[in-house]
């Protein structure tokens, strides 16, 4: 299962990053009918590789353009990211963070660099829905710019490390005048990077973790995803390994129906017990079986 | 089937084509073939 999920990121993270032709077209970015489809998974559509959009960069600006008072304008409050975004949720919760998100896969790789790995103070991971909440939604829908009337997209603008890394650095060597317009916003983006890169090496996926909000709206359907992960109770021993192998810090025999389970599978291929199983959700049997969906 | 997940499908589905029929694709299109200045940090 680790080597299929492996596969699937990588084909996931360069085929949907497979516009090679940016050092030869007139637009140093992708500019077709494919962007617009959002990526599953947090990817900037800044990045000139970038074949679909980012749905956290295209949620925001929906936030930050809907003004209710214009007249005659009808109001796009982002239907179509919601939708999108909550239909799959619905169906697997944040398992797009576990097998298609581009950034995770960067943060995986990471964290096999050999050193003294380190868990993460549990209450952090609360930290995600406050950034859901005020940069994704309140600040992009409420603080308006008066020289244009618009918001801003406050977390591709104060935090984002994708765009940093897949948009920004990219950008920046191909488009060498944008050097002199970087300012205060870049190297605090820059800053926040090359603290969660190497942090990630230490700490398993810190950002997904800590300060995702894509991560954090898919969480909130976690007890109520069609698939889940399944602990059945009469067949675990407790040894733990699950535990261990999870990359989130979720222990599957106590925490059921986790927020933080981006259902990589890895608890299932470390069970040797059949304690968890992968399927269609259940109704729980009380006593025998619980649910751990999305684990 | 659990019916949460279900209802939840058609409603998200149907806020899907909401969004398309109000003219998001549009807007998704013209907004992802712009280079982004916020994430690149300019500003």
């Amino acid at each position: 299962m680790a080597r299929l999920r492996t596969l699937v990121q990588t084909l996931v993270a360069f085929g949907t990053n497979a516009y090679l032709l940016f050092p030869f077209g007139g637009s140093i970015i992708y500019q077709g009918p494919l962007k617009a489809v959002c990526h599953p998974g947090l990817n900037c559509y800044s990045c000139p590789g970038a074949l679909l959009s980012c749905p956290v960069g295209a949620f925001q600006n929906f936030m930050a353009s809907i003004r209710f008072y214009t007249p005659g304008a009808v109001p796009h409050i982002g239907a179509i990211v919601i939708g999108y975004l909550g239909f799959i949720g619905a169906i697997v919760g944040r398992l797009p963070c576990g097998w298609l998100c581009p950034f995770g896969f960067i943060q995986d790789l990471l964290h096999k660099i050999p050193s003294r790995k380190l868990s993460l103070w549990a209450p952090l991971r609360w930290v995600k829905y406050g950034v859901l909440a005020l940069l994704v939604i309140i600040l992009p829908l409420f603080l308006v710019d008066s020289s244009t009337g618009l918001g801003h997209p406050w977390f591709c603008k104060l935090l984002c490390p994708s765009g940093t890394l897949l948009g920004a650095l990219p950008m920046i060597l191909l488009k060498p005048s944008l050097w002199a317009t970087l300012g205060f916003y870049f190297w605090n983006k820059m800053t926040i990077l090359v603290i969660l890169v190497i942090l990630a090496i230490f700490v398993s996926r810190p950002f997904c973790r800590i300060l995702c909000p894509l991560g954090a709206f898919y969480s909130l359907f976690s007890r109520m995803t069609l698939v889940q992960l399944e602990f059945i109770e009469g067949n675990c021993v407790e040894c733990g390994s699950c535990s261990r192998k999870c990359p989130m810090g979720v222990k599957p025999q106590s925490e059921y129906d986790s927020k933080e389970c981006i259902m990589c599978l890895k608890c299932l291929d470390a069970c040797q017990f059949r304690a968890l199983q992968f399927g269609i959700r259940r109704p729980p049997a009380p006593q025998k079986k619980r649910t751990v969906s999305p684990l | 089937m659990p019916k949460t997940a279900v209802w939840l499908i058609i409603i998200f589905t149907l806020l899907f084509i909401l969004g398309i029929n109000t003219g998001d694709i549009e807007y998704l299109n013209n907004l992802g073939n712009t280079i982004c200045l916020s994430c690149i940090g300019v500003g």
